[in-house]
């Protein structure tokens, strides 16, 4: 039981480590490729979208890696 | 439905509600405290915060679990689905005061991480009775963060909205995490009859509706019609769509929504781009269908969301022979133009 607990801990503390990491980039450089509304929104709203984005990177860094440069 | 994201997207009304949620949080908080320091002198500050904290996240968790089907069986109560993402977020934030409270606590004096000794602290996984009921609340707490920090429209958006409605139907999984917290909880350390039975009451309520308001929408399923010989179905007399409303049936496994407005009749699809709202429940304001959840709008004769907006929907040719209403069960593209049919 020991070592499923360690595992579940571990994949937890990277998941949400990574998502941090992606996080920062995300709101500040990656956001406004992936929507052009995200351009004009200010930093405001950038740090209050940073905790989700964090929880859901994995589905976010698709969407970033299929994106095209807005123009 | 903007050009940019704001923070909040807040109006007057919403102000309101806002304001009537945060009253109704510190009501509570101050008659719990209130009642537990005339019943029980000898809690402790921490305690008490833990339970006010905690039992307050509990019932909004029940307010919000009830809105979407009241408002199903009665429109009166949609005001305060159009609230439902801030009640939401407000409840979080009580859950998330009652977790941190219970971790420092509880689990902060050792010498081992406090999230580690949530989950190792009781070993017991294998009793029903005194299964670890804190990693159950830890858990319920974690996908209760995943839907407040996704209540944005950025992530509907962008995580698609089948991705964000699976994420928030997690709601569920949640309400039965949070439970058995409380029930194992209430068992193992204070045997209390009272907080079992509002459980119990308050679980009934929610099943309740639910199967209520489920057996409602089976009857717009189990639509059933005729078709004619080129394949179009008759679905109702147009006299029995009122003015500047729809009547919704259940078209070749689709909901679509049929709408009677300035003597003319339009279908459209019956599912909201926004957060799948029932448009055919909505109305025509200022010559669009109207979403009754958050006010997405579309125009009845090409299911388009009126420029710069972007948003479409599916839409379905009509035919009105004498006063009877058939509908091609084939629905277009979204977006595609369709004449209206004159009533």
């Amino acid at each position: 039981m020991d070592t499923i607990i360690m595992v579940f801990l571990i994949i937890l503390v990277a998941y949400f480590s990574l998502g941090l990491l992606f996080g920062f980039y995300f709101i500040f450089l990656g956001a406004s490729k992936v929507d052009p509304l995200m351009e004009d929104s200010k930093k405001k709203v950038r740090l209050l979208l940073l905790p989700g984005v964090i929880a859901t990177w994995p589905f976010l860094i698709g969407k970033l890696f299929k994106s095209k440069p807005v123009d | 439905m903007g050009l940019d994201y704001k923070l909040v997207l807040w109006n007057k009304h919403k102000k309101t509600y806002d304001k009537i949620i945060a009253l109704g949080m510190l009501l509570y908080l101050v008659v719990f405290v209130a009642l537990t320091l005339a019943l029980n002198p000898e809690t402790t500050a921490e305690t008490m915060i833990i339970r006010a904290f905690g039992s307050l996240a509990i019932l909004m968790l029940h307010i919000i679990l009830v809105i979407g089907p009241l408002s199903r069986l009665n429109p009166q109560f949609l005001p305060i689905l159009y609230n439902r993402r801030h009640l939401g977020v407000s409840m979080f934030l009580a859950a998330l005061v009652h977790g941190a409270f219970s971790i420092i606590q509880f689990h902060t004096l050792g010498d081992v991480n406090p999230i580690y000794a949530i989950i190792t602290s009781n070993m017991d996984y294998g009793s029903l009775t005194n299964f670890p009921f804190q990693v159950l609340g830890f858990l319920a707490l974690l996908i209760l963060f995943y839907m407040a920090s996704t209540s944005h429209d950025f992530f509907l958006k962008n995580l698609s909205p089948k991705i964000w409605k699976g994420l928030h139907m997690m709601v569920y999984l949640a309400y039965g995490l949070i439970l058995m917290h409380v029930f194992l909880g209430a068992f193992q350390q204070e045997t209390s009859p009272f907080t079992i039975g509002i459980i119990i009451v308050g679980f009934i309520t929610v099943t309740s509706l639910h199967l209520i308001t489920a057996f409602k929408e089976s009857k717009i399923d189990k639509f059933n019609s005729e078709k004619n010989s080129e394949g179009w179905l008759e679905v109702c007399e147009v006299d029995e769509i009122p003015n500047d409303r729809a009547k919704i049936f259940t078209v070749g496994n689709e909901r679509v929504a049929i709408f009677k407005y300035e003597g003319k009749l339009s279908a459209i699809h019956n599912v909201c781009k926004h957060q799948g709202g029932p448009l055919g429940e909505g109305k025509i304001v200022d010559g669009c269908v109207t979403c009754p959840w958050h006010g997405y709008q579309y125009l009845p004769h090409n299911g388009q969301s009126p420029p710069p907006f972007t948003e479409k929907v599916a839409t379905y040719e009509l035919r009105l022979n004498g006063k009877k209403v058939y509908i091609n069960p084939n629905g277009f593209e979204e977006g595609t133009e369709v004449q209206p049919v004159t009533c």
